[in-house]
């Protein structure tokens, strides 16, 4: 049977159709100013993190981190700055950094997570996301999970 | 007193409603079909079918004054059914003018309109006129994005407040003048012609609003958004939010002004407490899982579903090699609900508290329970994760 009807786009024909962006607020930011603060926060992260203050650097990164479509290139910074905090924490430090966490940043921290598994190799391993995504999930339960689900803020 | 449990059906219960003693409710076992329950000792019999709708009815209400029944459906109509002398019910159609399907349905308090939340991004509130003796509808549609999941009236009989799927939560007038006097000024607003937008309050996380309910007085408004958390607004400044560490829950009600009872997808009431100055939190659940007679019946069973049927065969399996085929208990939930609960409505009111709620839910259960009696959730929200 021909199945080619299931791809037209119908929205298309839709006068009153509902667009992703009308579904949340988007980051009043310019793009270059949140380019700037990401790259300020990946030094001030390695500082926090020479001193090893982990809860620390993951709370900078973590705040108002980038969202929506227009901000590729300050996202791929923060994506790896997280990656820096994640791969040098001792295993057994975890759940202490994450009960320091506000919810808020458990929220995000697990967008991250998510994200870096979407997109595996180079830096960072899956066992390191994995052992992360265990001790958070403990922490902050399954709606943790679900809230990234739904959020259409991706990170 | 402890949880009635009465199961109805084989099939998830779309919705239920009482009438005002009780002794009868209304379902629709998921078909396009309203069964009418009467109520025998601790049994509840089938009396009546209410049987029009083409398709899947979505909700129903039963208006406790006046006696009469409003289904709404997914083939876009709505029926109000009246009892006549000779025990049975007739249908009224109403003309609600969407092309979507309806999805909630409830009446006013005063019973003299209801509004019926639908797909086609509006609301229809109707209101009969007696000239032409049918029920007549008037469309709210701004400025509503997406589908509307739930509706629910103020007590001054004129405001409406909508969950809809573009996340949002929004406070309505639906002033219709036939049937309104022109309602006092409220905290939500004091010109108040019809579709004017009292209040619009995103979810926190995006989630689209499952649920919506006025506290008793009318002056607070809470929601339920499926980003696992629940809202409550104080029209005035605070906006209290708590997000949980269990599954999002789908449906609420106040008990009380600083009581919300809330339940969905983890198969138990969670109640909620709190006011504008002290904000919310979570205080417990009214199913108490850890009761003696269920989990000694299941030893090493945690709370929750993940360890349980399926889960723990495989792991089982997995970690000790063992492969015997798991008991048949073993598939049941530690809950009293087997299933997502999918609406808690007010049972039984003593005082202006709201004593006892009853649920149903896709197990085809419905269950009636005791608001005071909550038992604490230490360690269990966290035990719903992954022990």
């Amino acid at each position: 049977m021909d199945g080619a009807f299931r791809k037209i786009d119908i929205d298309a024909y839709d006068e009153d159709v509902l667009h992703e962006e009308e579904l949340y607020d988007a980051d009043p930011r310019g793009q270059a100013q949140v380019l700037d603060e990401a790259k300020q926060r990946q030094v001030a992260v390695r500082s926090a993190l020479s001193k090893s203050d982990i809860a620390g650097a993951l709370s900078i990164v973590l705040e108002n981190a980038p969202y929506g479509p227009t901000f590729d290139d300050a996202k791929v910074v923060t994506l790896q700055t997280v990656f820096t905090i994640l791969s040098s924490t001792k295993s057994t430090e975890i759940p202490n950094v994450l009960k320091a966490l506000t919810q808020e940043e458990q929220d995000t921290l697990m967008k991250y997570l998510y994200k870096g598994m979407a997109a595996l190799g180079g830096d960072v391993s899956g066992s390191v996301l994995l052992d992360w995504h265990e001790k958070l999930t403990e922490v902050a339960g399954l709606g943790c999970i679900v809230r990234t689900m739904t959020d259409r803020r991706t990170v | 007193m402890a949880p009635e449990l009465f199961s109805l059906g084989q099939t998830a219960i779309s919705a239920h409603a009482f009438n005002a003693n009780r002794t009868q409710v209304a379902v629709s076992l998921n078909s396009n079909e309203a069964q009418i329950f009467s109520r025998r000792g601790y049994e509840w019999i089938p009396t009546e079918t209410l049987s029009e709708h083409d398709k899947v009815i979505t909700s129903i209400d039963w208006a406790p004054s006046s006696n009469r029944i409003v289904t709404a459906s997914q083939d876009r109509n709505a029926y109000v059914w009246q009892p006549s002398p000779d025990g049975s019910w007739k249908p009224t159609l109403v003309l609600l003018r969407i092309n979507r399907a309806a999805t909630h349905v409830r009446w006013s308090p005063n019973e003299d309109k209801f509004a019926v939340a639908s797909g086609a991004r509006a609301i229809a509130v109707c209101h009969f006129d007696p000239e032409n003796n049918w029920w007549v509808s008037k469309l709210l549609k701004k400025p509503i994005r997406s589908t509307v999941l739930s509706v629910d009236w103020h007590p001054n009989n004129v405001l409406l407040a909508a969950g809809s799927a573009d996340s949002k939560a929004r406070v309505f007038s639906a002033y219709i003048k036939e049937v309104d006097a022109r309602p006092p000024p409220t905290i939500w607003g004091s010109k108040l012609p019809f579709n004017t937008t009292c209040g619009e309050y995103p979810s926190p996380a995006g989630g689209w609003v499952h649920s919506v309910a006025f506290s008793p007085s009318g002056d607070v408004l809470a929601f339920a958004s499926h980003d696992s958390s629940i809202t409550v607004v104080y029209p005035a400044g605070a906006i209290h939010n708590v997000k949980m560490t269990s599954l999002p829950v789908v449906t609420l009600t106040w008990t009380a002004e600083d009581c919300i009872v809330a339940a969905g997808h983890d198969c138990q009431p969670f109640v909620f407490s709190g006011s504008a100055e002290t904000g919310w939190q979570g205080v417990g659940t009214l199913d108490d899982t850890s009761a003696v007679h269920r989990s000694a019946t299941r030893p090493g069973v945690g709370p929750g579903r993940l360890k349980s049927g399926a889960f723990a065969t495989f792991q089982a399996a997995d970690s000790r090699g063992q492969s015997s085929t798991a008991d048949a208990s073993d598939t049941k939930l530690l809950t009293m609900h087997q299933n997502t609960i999918t609406s808690v409505r007010p049972y039984e009111s003593a005082g202006g508290f709201v004593t006892r709620v009853s649920t149903s839910g896709a197990d085809g259960n419905l269950v009636i329970w005791d608001v005071n009696e909550v038992s604490a959730l230490t360690g269990k929200i966290g035990g719903l994760s992954m022990r």
